[in-house]
Order: C-alpha cells, then structure tokens, then sequence
C-alpha cells in the first residue's frame, strides 16, 4: 500500500510529462524537452550522494563526464552499441566513484567539497592530453536504431523520461530503507551515526558509488543526444555546477528536488538565451542568476522545502490546539521510588585498565581503571575538564587510547572503529544534541535500531518500542523541529535504546532541563535500569545524580580521585576541593 | 525579421512547452527575400570573434543586396539570421536545433568560429539538411562522411603542411640559410595540439629541423620565464609559440622581450590569429610583437583594400581577420550558389556547393570556388602575416602580399 502510494506521483508526473512531450513537433523545444530528465536524473545522483550525507560533491562531472566519454569512445573505437556502453558506463562510474570516494571520505566538510573538485578538472586534463578535445559519435546510417539515433526526437525525451523514472523510484527506496536512514544519520552527525552502530564509510562507498554510477549512465545518455563530446563539455566546471545548481534550487535532500529544479531552471534558461539574448547577448546569464539569488534567498533549501513547510503551517494551524493537549497527556510515566536491586555485586559488563589518552603534552585521561557492574548506574562526575567526555569517546571507540584497555564481556575492544562497539552492545547519547528536525521523531530513532534490526519492518518495531520506553509514543509523528529539549532529550535516549545496548553511555542528558523535566527524564533512565540496562552517565548536576545512581567515579585532570557509594564520595574533601576549591574543603566539613 | 514573425516567435516561445504545438507555423515574409544564417557566438568568452564574424556577414549582405540581389531569383534581397550559439558545446546544439526548427525557409548557414561548436552545430544541421560553410579548420569536421558541411579554410594538418615549408623557404631567401633547430611552446588546446602533432610526426624531419625545446601549458599561462628560460638556453634558430588566448600570447612576448630575445634576435612564428588579433596592441608594444609572424587561414590581404577601409571606417576595426573576410566571402559564396540553384531551397543550394566550380577564389587564399566529397575547398591556402610597424600585414603569398616579408637576423 505504501509502495502505491509514492510510486503514483512520480508515474502520473512521468505519464503528464511523455503526454506534453508527444503533443510538441517542434524539435527545438523537443530538445529541451530531452535536456531536463537528463539534468534532472544528474541532479539526483548528485543529491543521492551530497543530499543525503550533507557531504558536498563540487565534482559530479568526473562521473558524468567518464560516462559520456566511455559511451561515445566505445562507439568509436569497438563500434558498440549505446545500449551497452550506457550500462557500461553505469558500472564505470560506480568503479571511480568507489576509488574516488575511498580516499576523499578521510575528509570532511569544506575539505571534501574541494577535494570533490579536483577529481574533474584533473580528469579534463587527461582527456586533453589524450587527444580527445573534440569527439564525435559517428553517424550510423544503416542501422540508427541499433545506436540508439532516432530521427524522430520524441524517442529521446521517452528515453530520457525512462531513466528518471527509474532514478526517482530507485531514490524513493533508498530513502526509505536503512541506507537512505543510514545517510541521514551521517548527515545529521557523522559521529552519532557511528555511536549508534552505523558504518558510515561502508554507507557513504555504497552511496558514491550508486551516484557514480547514475551520473555516468545518463553522461552517456547525454553524449548520445549531443553528439559531441569535448572535455569541457562533460568534465567541464559549468557541469558539476548545473547539478548543484538544480539539486538546491528545487530543495536538497528530496526525490522531488533536482526534478523541480530541473523542470524550472533548463527552459528558463533557454528561453533566456532564446529571447533576451538574441536582443542583448549575454543578458541572459545575468537575469538567471539574479533569478536563482532571489530563489535561494526567499527559500534557502530550495522550493520544495519551502512549500511542504507552507503546506505544513496551513493544515498544521487547524490541528494545533488537540495536539497540544495530546503532548501533555503524553509525558512520562510518574515518578516511582527506586524499587531497584543495586546491582553493584554483579558480574562485570565493562572493564577499564589503566586507560590512558594524551593530546600532546595534555593529559585528558591518565591511568583510569573501573569497572562496570551489570545493571548498575555509575555516575561520572568532576569539574569541567576533568576528562569526561573524553574518557567516553575512548570507551565508544571516536578516540584510540595511547595506553590501557576497554574489555567489553572480557574482551578487549580498545581501538576498535564505534560501530564495532556499538554492535557489542554499548549505546550512548551526546552532550550536544543533533537531531534531524525535518524528521519525525520515529525515523529520528529508527537510525539507532538498524544496529540488531535484519528487515526494515523490524527496525520500525524496534523504534516504537524504543519511543514507547522513553514516553514519547503520543507525539512520535511529530517533526523534531517542534520538540521541546526535554522531548528531544528523550528522543535521543530512544534512539540510543533502539539498538538494544546492554551497556549505555549517557552524556550529559540532563544538560539544559529545569527542575520537573530533570525529574521526568530521571525516572526514565531509572526505569531503563530496572529494564535491565547497564548504565553509566557524565553529569555536572549533584543533586539530580545522588537520587540516580548506585556508585560515583569521580575524575579531576583525567584521573580517577575516589569511587564509592553517593553518600560517601559527596563527603570526600578531595571531591569537594576539585568542584569548589581548597577553601570550601573547611566549610564543608561543617 | 519583420514585426509579425518577431513577435510571434516570443509569443511562441515564452508560453513555453505547452503551446509548442504553434511553433511550425509559416511565417509571412517580404517577397523576394531570401534568408542566411549565421550561427556565431555572441555571448561568454568568446564573443569578440562572433561579432567580428556578424560584421563580415553585414558588410557582405549589403554589398550583394546593392549590387542586385540574387539576379536568378528576381533580384531577391538576402537578409540575415544571426543567433547567438553561447559558449558550450550545448548551448551551441540548442542554438543549432532553435534556428532549424524556428527558420524552416532558410537556405544556408555558416558559423561557429570554435571547432567544438561547429561539430556540434553541425550534427544538427546535417539532419535538418541545411548547408553550412564554415571557417573552422579541424579535419574531424569534414571526416564524418557529412553531406551538407562545405569548409572554406585549408584543414589544420594541411595548414602545417603548407606553412612550415613556405616559412623555411622565406627564412632561407631572406637570411641566406636554413633554420636547424627549432623550439615550440604550445598551449594544450584542441588546434595547437593537432598541429603540433603534424609537425613533430612528419613535417620537422621533412624540413630537416630539430627539435630542440618543447613546452606546453594548459591556458591561462601564469608564468612564462621557465618556458623562455629554456629557449634561451636552447638559442633555436626559430621559436614555434602557439598561444590560443591573447592574455597567454602577451605574457609570453613580453618576456621573450625582457630576456632579450625579441624583435627577431629568435624569429617567432605561431600558428593562429590569436597573435595577430587587434586586441594585441591593448596589452603590448608595437615593438614587442616587431617581426612576429603568424600561419592563417585566411586574412584581408592584397585586393582587399577597399573593404579593409569599409571595415575600418563602419566598426573601427584596424585590419581584416580571418573571422571577417572568411564571414565575407560566405555571404559572395551562398550567392554564387543561389545563383547556380535558382531557387531559395536549402538541398538546391547544398547541391550547388556540392557541383560548383566557379573559378579562382577572391576572398580565400589559393584554390578555386569548388568541394571536394568531403565538402573541403579544392586546393585551399595559407596566408602568412607579419607584425610589421604596429600592424599584421599579408606576406605570403606573393599575390596577396601586401608587404615584403623580413627575415631577422641573428645578431
């Protein structure tokens, strides 16, 4: 059902569109026709890749330009047929996207973005110094079908119709499976993502490589309705661009997107070219990119975003009121008294040995040893800098320590990558919360249960059972843009519980609550460990951590100053002088 | 195009894809005219050629329209199309596809100065069967087997075959010797690396020269000191420089100059008009360019002196490119052919292109008005320009010569 029901826009638009496309004799606007599925379908391989992760690509030419090389070089030296040689050219592209993407995805950011650039330009230099500035698809007079040259041009726009279909319905699935969530959650927080049992370069190869492979396949495409091929044509700045440019005109991150852009932004720019630049040449140039300013100013995510989020506002106004009412209703189970068995006397589910990590000279953790009781709560706690977090980040594998271990059930998992840790069964939440706000809350979790979750049906079980824990099940529908950090704070619990972890690693998820929420989002962890998880959480506030935990580790300057029962550690004057300074110590012992 | 079919067009074409149903309609259009494109680039980097292409095109349909029209058909006025076919290969397609589509009644075409966009222009007019000349000089343009391309230059591997022996033989009767040794520095566009390749494969052996120095960068040139470090390490007895930007070609001359080697000490030769663009002088000396000569297709030379004033005196050009006369003589050969054809039908005239052999060429160096199968000009020439007091003027061949060409001497 689901299945029909986002297949059918895509088909009626495709239908609609062949339906115009026949209606027109014109080749000239036939060509146009032919032009935006072919941008269109680019656009999306661009944003399968840059759309989802939120890793810019500035280099799509690279693999559309080896697509259109390799459809019009394979006619012209082994006389094959474009039907072959675009399939070809597919599994050409996804082969230098995979090498292109093993060693640019060391970078991140702004860094990835110009190295993407490179990719490019330096291959338009080596076309260049092949010989091949100028490449023709030569004319088949006898067999034109055969080469795919029509003499009637409708073909090529049902042609080019064809493949976005299929592009559009191959994103649609991703989207919706655990790669396209898997993206997601890279993009949102490369980090989480990892923390919550995702291989994000494993995903991000498959990703660039299914891209590559797109944008070769209608590169080949392209240089059979050309005709012409010269590197700067395919490989050339303008090319990476246009997939850019109509990727974030239409809205990034959607199917619909680049199509929207696509539809807009290639006839308006013929037909500038057409009519304003017949009169002043090269008038052209500016008013479409005056156009495209404007665009991006007024809807900076692109068109699409801007009007689902009008669409939204309108239908959203009229249910407001009972919504608010069910978010109410929908906060957490009461508070019950800890009716816990301290688990402290259990077996041990973590093992830290002589843990050590410096940054240069800093020593941020030095010689930590504890150990981690099943269905316990151990609260970690010291002044700011005492090393926390970052004791953390060497359990869940984002650092390697330069000494020590991590055994995990015995098993020594220091330095191993935080998805390996993560399948081991150890979640954890962040100090700085990244949701990703135009999702629902449930897919926001959903990210977290692909971890243990075979099918994707599992998975959305895992999820609501994992929102139903935390007592955000009423509002789960909602996007996380409209969450109070209470709710999101849950949230994040949720997806760190998606996964099923034995072990738990909370940071810092009281941060930035009042008094009541603190409460509530307490009574959730407690009900976590009752359930059987074992827990272990940074926090500054005392007050809150005293009723929450069975056993304090409290570290100062990276190492370990006492460990004990609250009531004991909360008296020692070690601990008190490294929270309040050695003056206080006297005070305190009044 | 008159007022109706102007605004029609734009109605056309802004109701967009929906209303493209109108587009064939026939036009309403004078009695006795006859319509020519021109399919140049008016728009990006390289709009300066394309309206110097637009000006020959102008001065050439006003002569002929002066001068009677087409006798054949009634006195029937040509009157021009010009479309702007941008700067990418696509856009040049498009343009292709729009002036075929939109302008069933035109009868020739030429166009589009670069190469790359006429093969791509011209992969659409084959199909639409309307003839285009052209000035572009790569071979791959007439090697398709097309039917409807007639290419009026001499192709790039046939420049290089007649200019480098024609060049020896002006250093040998000039100097009183042979150049031996040779250095050549070369951008990595499409034309110097097709002629480099003539050169360094058959015609340095043939002419018994060796080759010393060989450089190429990829435009724009940043820095030229390596390059002529090397050369004037090498002391070559001719110095091969092909630029194909004119901001490559100013830094590399002035540093030729600044290391000493300039105003002949190396006798400069190059391979394109880039050096011998009017825009030159913009950004270099007279005397830095002094002697600097240049292999080209076709150039206003000997005969061409009132149009060369006409030129200087409607646009302020200061002299006759390849771009304008080569634009000039179309418009005389699309009439010649029209002529032939007697009547305003685009296979008529392509065939009388195909059939046509109307003597000796008056704005084309060498060869006759007459295509071979292939559609190239029997028997096409090069022209040979020298720098010479601030101007490029023709030196080779001696009936289009307008100067004597000047050999520098080693001093």
């Amino acid at each position: 059902m689901l299945r029909m029901r986002s297949l059918l826009p895509p088909l009626l638009f495709t239908l609609a569109y062949a339906g115009i496309s026949l209606g027109v004799t014109n080749s000239y606007y036939q060509l146009i026709l032919t032009l935006v599925p072919v941008w269109a379908v680019f656009g999306l391989s661009w944003n399968l890749l840059s759309g989802y992760t939120g890793l810019i690509s500035f280099g799509h030419a690279a693999f559309f330009g080896i697509g259109a090389y390799a459809t019009a070089l394979g006619q012209i030296y082994f006389n094959i047929s474009p039907w072959l040689l675009i399939p070809i050219a597919a599994m050409l592209g996804g082969i230098a996207g995979l090498l292109i993407g093993f060693p640019t995805f060391r970078l991140q950011g702004h860094y990835f973005a110009l190295a993407m650039l490179a990719y490019p330009l330096a291959i338009l230099y080596v076309f260049e110094w092949l010989g091949f500035q100028e490449v023709t698809l030569p004319i088949k007079r006898d067999a034109p079908i055969a080469y795919m040259q029509f003499s009637d041009p409708h073909i090529y726009t049902l042609l080019g119709l064809a493949i976005m279909l299929a592009t559009i319905v191959l994103t649609q699935m991703i989207e919706r499976s655990r790669f396209g969530m898997a993206l997601l959650a890279i993009k949102q927080n490369e980090a989480a993502a990892e923390a919550a049992g995702i291989n994000t370069l494993a995903w991000k190869l498959r990703a660039i490589t299914l891209s590559g492979a797109i944008a070769a396949a209608i590169g080949g495409f392209y240089a059979q309705v050309l005709l012409v091929v010269t590197p700067q044509s395919v490989f050339g700045m303008l090319v990476s661009a246009q997939a850019l440019t109509v990727a974030m005109f239409g809205g990034v991150g959607t199917v619909w997107g680049p199509v929207i852009g696509s539809v807009i932004l290639i006839p308006l720019a013929e037909i500038l070219h057409a009519e304003a630049g017949a009169r002043i040449p090269g008038i052209q140039g500016v008013i479409f990119g005056i156009a495209i300013v404007c665009v991006i100013l007024l809807a900076p995510e692109g068109l699409f975003w801007k009007l689902r989020d009008l669409l939204r506002k309108r239908t959203a106004s009229k249910a407001a009121v009972s919504d608010i009412a069910e978010a109410a209703a929908a906060n957490v189970t009461a508070l019950k008294p800890a009716s816990r068995q301290r688990g402290a006397t259990g077996e041990v589910v973590l093992e830290v040995k002589n843990l050590s990590r410096s940054f240069g000279g800093l020593k941020a953790v030095q010689d930590v040893s504890f150990k981690l009781h099943k269905n316990e709560i151990l609260g970690i706690i010291g002044p700011n800098g005492a090393g926390k977090t970052t004791l953390f980040n060497l359990l869940n594998g984002f650092l390697k320590p330069s000494q020590g271990e991590v055994l995990i059930d015995g098993r020594n998992m220091s330095g191993q990558r935080p998805h390996v840790i993560c399948e081991a069964g150890v979640g954890r939440t962040f100090q700085v919360m990244r949701p990703f706000l135009r999702m629902s809350i449930l897919d926001n979790v959903v990210v977290g249960a692909y971890v243990r979750a075979r099918t994707d049906d599992e998975a959305r079980k895992m999820a609501a059972d994992a929102v139903a824990r935390v007592g955000l099940s009423a509002v789960a529908d909602r996007v996380a843009g409209e969450l109070s950090t209470k709710e999101l704070r849950l949230m994040e619990l949720a997806r760190a519980i998606a996964g099923q972890p034995r072990i738990l690693l909370l940071d810092e998820t009281l941060a930035g609550l009042g008094h009541g929420e603190a409460d509530e989002v307490v009574a959730v962890i407690q009900q976590l460990a009752r359930d059987g998880i074992t827990i272990a959480i940074i926090e500054h506030t005392m007050q809150a951590m005293v009723r929450l935990v069975d056993r304090f580790l409290v570290l100062d300057h990276g190492a370990v100053i006492t460990e004990g029962l609250p009531e004991v550690v909360t008296r020692d004057n070690r601990v008190i002088e490294a929270y309040l300074g050695k003056k206080w110590v006297g005070h305190a012992a009044n | 195009m008159d007022k109706t079919a102007k605004g029609l067009s734009r109605r056309t074409v802004l109701s967009g894809a929906a209303a493209v149903g109108l587009a064939g309609v026939a036009r309403a259009q004078a009695p006795g005219e006859i319509k020519v494109g021109l399919i140049v680039p008016l728009s990006g980097i390289y709009t300066r050629p394309g309206q110097v292409m637009k000006m020959g095109a102008e001065m050439g349909i006003e002569h002929i329209n002066a001068q009677g029209g087409i006798k054949a058909l009634g006195g029937a006025k040509l009157k021009l199309v010009v479309i702007d076919c941008g700067d990418t290969t696509e856009k040049a397609k498009n343009a292709a596809q729009r002036i075929v589509a939109q302008e069933p009644d035109l009868v020739a075409a030429t166009g589009s100065y670069l190469s790359s966009f006429t093969l791509a222009v011209t992969e659409v007019t084959e199909r639409a069967e309307l003839p285009v000349l052209t000035l572009s000089y790569s071979d791959l343009l007439t090697d398709r087997g097309f039917k409807y391309i007639f290419q009026t230059a001499a192709t790039a591997s046939r420049q290089s075959e007649l200019g480098l022996p024609t060049l020896m033989k002006l250093a040998e009767n000039a100097s009183g010797k042979k150049p031996k040794t040779v250095a050549m520095l070369m951008d990595n566009t499409a034309t110097s690396v097709a002629t480099a390749k003539a050169l360094k494969e058959k015609l340095f052996a043939q002419e018994g020269l060796q080759l010393v120095v060989e450089e190429v960068w990829t435009p724009p040139l940043s820095d030229a000191t390596p390059l002529i470090q090397k050369v004037r390490s090498a002391k070559p007895d001719l110095l091969l420089f092909m630029p194909n930007a004119v901001s490559d070609a100013k830094l590399g001359l002035e540093k030729i100059s600044e290391f000493g080697l300039g105003q002949g000490k190396i006798p400069t030769v190059s391979f394109s008009i880039t050096i011998a663009e009017p825009d030159m002088l913009q950004s270099v000396s007279p005397e830095t360019v002094q002697g600097i000569m240049t292999i080209v297709a076709n150039w206003g030379s000997k005969g061409h002196e009132a149009l060369i004033a006409e030129l200087k005196a409607k646009y302020k050009e200061p002299w006759m490119t390849q771009n304008v006369i080569s634009t000039y003589g179309d418009m005389w050969l699309m009439k010649e052919a029209l002529e032939k054809a007697g009547k305003a039908d685009r296979n008529a005239v392509a065939q009388a292109f195909r059939t046509m052999d109307a003597g000796p060429s008056k704005y084309y160096p060498g060869g006759q008005l007459k295509f071979d199968e292939k559609g190239r000009r029997v028997d096409a020439g090069v022209v040979i320009v020298q720098w010479q007091s601030g101007a490029p003027v023709t030196v080779y061949p001696p009936e289009l010569a307008q100067a004597q060409p000047f050999w520098p001497k080693k001093p």
